[in-house]
């Protein structure tokens, strides 16, 4: 008799107890959802350190002014940028992109920033079901081997050179017949630009590459690529690198006394290239998205309010991040995502980006994508005068 | 365009030439390789830009203050990171990995300090480029070509006929017969040290004004590329460390020039292998043999 109503009262206290977890479980779960609801997280993959950190500085700053304006989501709720540093880095990339999809649960990633790191993380992306724009990787092809999940908010290297070359050959008093291209062989898009898509936008104007010369990301002496160029005696250079690499190869060309007109690949668009190359860099011509100097009253004012935060004018990489946000952030308000029902939401992002056409971005214009995932706009030539990128007249 | 790529080369050559005399001296004395020699370079170059930077100073004060700077560095890593071991009388791979060690702190520490980036001297050092026929050479190269060379012509002078050369010599040749004879060889480690540090400053400050490009892991290909050439030079033997030195530096710019500029460090080390199959211990050796 008084075992079993010992029994009894110990399966009372683990009834009890059962019920408490179950309790406690349940207000973590409704707090948890409650606190979901106040926040949409978005993944964002920046290079704030190491190699291309002026570009992660500027697309921080960018990221700073955004969220300050828009950060308001409606009836959505908050947009939570979770940012990690990749450090310019495959391997920081992928194993960020694999956090940001796994744990942090994210609606949706923009990044990477190199083609390099994009072609890394972007399996990923499709295999975790989670769309990635990056706003700058350039190098033709990341997105279409990648497709649904993987978008570029960049213009593709292949179009911006076509109307680029086309300026850049009309815009000479001696005709171009002959080029020697300059390329950094250890960058992505440096190195598919200045191996194929540099030729062949040339060869389409009938120019000759005479010979495709490399250095390498972090190289500091040029001295032996740029004499071989010189002793090819081309009519025109070709520059396929980043602003670092780039800045200290142009340097070296005017300093040991070529004057042939220089054109660039898309990795000069940060004023960090003109710093660097100092009075070399002028006349040199290169073609954007994007350029600070843009009489447009809503590009205008934008870079003004920038440069007075940042001391510092907008290159390019802040204003493509800029307006990757904004779009990304139009597509939450228009599809409804609210960060409940993640699988869901990441698909609504996905179509919402497969069908952009003709979307507004207040600082690049008109974008669309396009079947292949690749962002089409008009690119703008730009030459560099008195220190600064201006359009060419 | 082969005079001018001979001119790049011997320009290179110098740097490479300052950096390695720097490894052999210490070698020489030490039989250790300092595998944080290339950090003590970049520092040396990070002092020179920051004193024009923040000072205003011309080339010359920004010369003698990666040298004081590199030089007060590398005695710091000798009574830091070498003398403890060699007191303790560890095993002789001890001061080598401290040596590796002492090298990574100082990369972090200086991308702490000044960030990743390359930075460089102010445009006006940029010099006026001088036109001799088809060679173009530039100020700065001038001054670089010609520091380098008054420096190691110093530093033979030094070695043969001072005392404290003297006396680096007989402490290179055996420590403990030295310390017997009544050298105090712990200052002669430390001078040692310091001319080697001051070597590889010079050679930094050098590098920063010509190339422009200072950065926190300039030191990583120096360091690979100086001990290249002391083992090709011979180790231990400063005289085969400017050999090797100007040698790597032409035999990198000629395989720009006429190979394909991508190979660069492959045929460069790929020399040096080729070097050593024929003749093991280096063109100029000491008859210094590495032993344990």
């Amino acid at each position: 008799m008084a075992q079993g109503s010992s029994q009894s009262s110990r399966r009372l206290h683990t009834a009890r107890g059962a019920l408490r977890i179950v309790f406690f479980i349940g207000v973590v779960a409704l707090g948890s959802i409650g606190w979901a609801r106040a926040d949409v997280p978005l993944g964002v993959l920046i290079p704030s350190s190491g190699k291309g950190a002026a570009y992660g500085q500027q697309q921080q700053a960018a990221i700073d002014m955004f969220m300050e304006k828009y950060a308001d989501l409606g009836k959505a709720g908050k947009l939570k940028l979770v940012i990690y540093d990749t450090r310019g880095e495959n391997t920081d990339a992928i194993n960020l992109t694999r956090k940001l999809i796994g744990s942090d649960q994210v609606v949706a990633i923009v990044g990477p920033e190199f083609s390099g790191e994009a072609e890394v993380s972007f399996p990923l992306a499709a295999r975790g079901d989670t769309m990635m724009v990056t706003p700058m990787a350039a190098k033709p092809g990341i997105a279409a081997a990648n497709r649904p999940w993987a978008f570029r908010f960049a213009l593709t290297s292949e179009n911006d050179y076509g109307p680029l070359i086309d300026a850049w050959v009309k815009h000479q008093s001696k005709p171009i017949k002959k080029v020697v291209i300059l390329m950094d062989a250890k960058d992505g898009v440096s190195s598919a630009d200045g191996k194929s898509v540099f030729p062949a936008v040339l060869k389409k104007h009938g120019i000759q590459v005479l010979d495709t010369i490399s250095f390498e990301t972090g190289d500091i002496d040029y001295s032996a690529q740029v004499t071989r160029a010189k002793s090819l005696a081309p009519d025109g250079i070709v520059v396929s690198a980043l602003y670092n690499e780039a800045g200290h190869v142009t340097a070296e060309i005017r300093k040991q006394g070529m004057t042939q007109p220089i054109v660039a690949g898309i990795g000069v668009n940060d004023p960090r290239f003109i710093a660097i190359a100092g009075s070399a860099a002028e006349g040199v011509m290169a073609a954007s998205d994007f350029f600070a100097k843009n009489p447009a009253p809503n590009v205008a004012a934008w870079s003004a309010d920038f440069e007075k935060r940042n001391g510092k004018s907008p290159s390019n990489a802040a204003a493509l991040m800029y307006d990757t946000l904004y779009l990304m952030r139009g597509c939450i308000m228009e599809t409804g995502v609210d960060g409940k029902k993640l699988q869901s939401d990441r698909v609504k992002l996905r179509d919402c980006w497969t069908n952009m056409k003709n979307k507004d971005a207040p600082l690049t214009g008109k974008t669309s994508i396009n079947k292949d995932g690749d962002a089409e706009r008009t690119p703008v030539v730009l030459v560099v005068k008195g220190g600064g990128f201006v359009p060419l007249q | 365009m082969l005079s001018q790529q001979l001119i790049n080369g011997l320009m290179l050559g110098s740097t490479y030439a300052l950096v390695a005399i720097g490894y052999s001296l210490i070698f020489g004395v030490l039989r250790l390789l300092h595998f944080a020699h290339g950090e003590v370079f970049m520092v040396g170059a990070f002092v020179g830009v920051e004193l024009v930077l923040w000072m205003h100073v011309g080339p010359f004060i920004a010369l003698i203050g990666g040298l004081v700077g590199a030089a007060a560095l590398g005695m710091l890593l000798e009574l830091v990171a070498f003398r403890p071991i060699r007191k303790r009388r560890g095993s002789f791979l001890a001061p080598i990995v401290s040596s590796i060690g002492a090298g990574l702190v100082l990369q972090e520490l200086m991308t702490k300090l000044f960030g990743a980036e390359q930075i460089g001297f102010p445009a006006q050092f940029a010099a006026t480029a001088y036109h001799f026929g088809i060679v173009t050479v530039s100020g700065a190269q001038i001054f670089i070509m010609s520091i380098a060379f008054v420096t190691m012509a110093a530093l033979h002078l030094f070695i043969t006929y001072t005392r404290y050369g003297m006396a680096m010599r007989a402490t290179s040749e055996s420590l403990e017969v030295a310390s017997i004879l009544g050298i105090d060889v712990d200052k002669v480690i430390l001078l040692t040290f310091g001319i080697a540090s001051a070597l590889a400053g010079i050679a930094g400050v050098l590098v920063g004004i010509n190339f422009n490009a200072i950065s926190p892991f300039m030191g990583i290909d120096m360091t690979t590329k100086g001990l290249a050439v002391m083992l090709i030079g011979g180790l231990g033997s400063i005289y085969g460390a400017m050999a090797g030195g100007l040698l790597l530096g032409l035999a990198e710019v000629l395989s720009v020039a006429y190979l394909a500029s991508s190979y660069r460090d492959a045929f460069a080390f790929g020399l040096m292998i080729l070097i050593l199959l024929w003749r093991p211990r280096g063109l100029f050796s000491a008859g210094v043999a590495f032993e344990s």
